[in-house]
């Protein structure tokens, strides 16, 4: 996957792609970054990193371990993590002692209302970059609906949905 | 460590406060209690049910953790920390909620990317399924927070566009940012305010 990055190379671009995550990913930025202007990845190792990021304990975002790893081995795996999740928590938990004093201010409210439009629109972008290495052919086009259908109607935990999926990708031969 | 008055809803958090350590601690159980997502519902739990925290203070901190950029849960989790037990708590909730993961993903990274020659084509064959199920979680995870986004005063059409330029013209995010957002910032400034 060309040349190793340098760490500290690798803990600034993911900080960088921390901090313009909103609503809590940023696929569409991850793949222009890391896979198009870096070359650390690969399509098919973004959509991987995704997909095992579903089934880890905890913030389901953690693929950007994955990633660092496929770029920099252990070493970029941690500095990858340090830097995504590192500068962002260290923002929120200002923001949480700060915003207890200024939360009625009228640009607050403002900025708010400006931002939650602009997250929706990068979460559906991240959607569809996903869907272009995923869904390949009709059967990853029909697991992907049915998985969808499944989710969205019933309480079934998300892990065992991708779990299920994975099975069925491997008896396929998706 | 005293029971808190948890009836009353004040400004600042019940006097019960947690230590650095124990709060690292109930953040490991929700992260290991969140495979699959639901963090921040088993955040709220495990703080009501500890009564370190009221509704009332979650929902603030909850939708706080929202706005700011970044990791929802892991936000959430360093916010919660901060309000509770200072910077160390911070520090603490974060690393808590981080680590389960953090060591299962990098095992898992060593065997999947470790193989020489790629993976066997049965393990990618159900990577590729699972991958197709990953998108659809992101969509149900999506589609509350584009609901919200399209209720407020000139949200559908900056959501369109935002998508637009985003994942189709794969535009540079924060060029977006600046002009959507500042439209945004626009149409919503406070009138008759400074």
């Amino acid at each position: 996957m060309g040349d190793l990055p340098n760490l500290w190379e690798l803990i600034l671009a993911f900080a960088r792609l921390g901090l313009i995550s909103f609503g809590g990913t940023n696929v569409a930025e991850m793949e222009r970054s890391l896979v198009l202007e870096h070359g650390w990845i690969d399509a098919r190792t973004l959509a991987n990193g995704f997909a095992l990021g579903q089934l880890m304990p905890g913030p389901n975002m953690l693929a950007v371990t994955h990633y660092g790893y496929a770029a920099a081995g252990l070493a970029g795996a941690l500095a990858a993590t340090l830097g995504f999740y590192g500068p962002t928590a260290l923002l929120s938990a200002v923001a949480a002692l700060v915003w207890q004093r200024h939360s009625a201010h009228p640009w607050v409210a403002a900025f708010r209302n400006a931002l939650l439009p602009f997250g929706g629109g990068v979460i559906l972008a991240g959607a569809l970059v996903l869907a272009r290495t995923s869904v390949t052919s009709w059967p990853a086009a029909v697991l992907a609906v049915l998985a969808f259908g499944l989710l969205w109607q019933t309480r079934v935990n998300s892990a065992v949905v991708v779990l299920g999926a994975a099975a069925v990708g491997a008896l396929l031969g998706l | 460590m005293t029971r808190a008055h948890a009836t009353t809803p004040e400004d600042d958090p019940p006097a019960l406060s947690p230590t650095p350590l124990a709060l690292a601690r109930m953040f490991v159980g929700v992260a290991l209690a969140g495979i699959g997502g639901g963090l921040p519902a088993h955040t709220r739990r495990a703080l009501t049910t500890r009564g370190w925290m009221t509704d009332e203070a979650f929902a603030e901190t909850f939708t706080l953790a929202q706005l700011t950029p970044g990791p929802n849960a892991v936000n959430l989790a360093a916010m919660v920390g901060a309000r509770l037990s200072g910077r160390l708590g911070a520090v603490a909730s974060t690393v808590g909620v981080l680590t389960p993961g953090l060591v299962a993903m990098l095992a898992v990274s060593a065997v999947t990317l470790g193989l020489p020659g790629g993976l066997p084509p049965a393990l990618q064959s159900a990577l590729h399924g699972a991958a197709c199920a990953a998108l659809a979680v992101l969509l149900t995870a999506a589609l509350p927070v584009v609901r919200v986004g399209w209720g407020v005063r000139g949200g559908p059409l900056l959501t369109v566009l935002t998508f637009l330029a985003l994942g189709v013209g794969r535009l540079d995010l924060l060029p977006v940012f600046l002009v959507l957002v500042g439209a945004g910032l626009l149409l919503h400034r406070p009138r008759g305010a400074a």
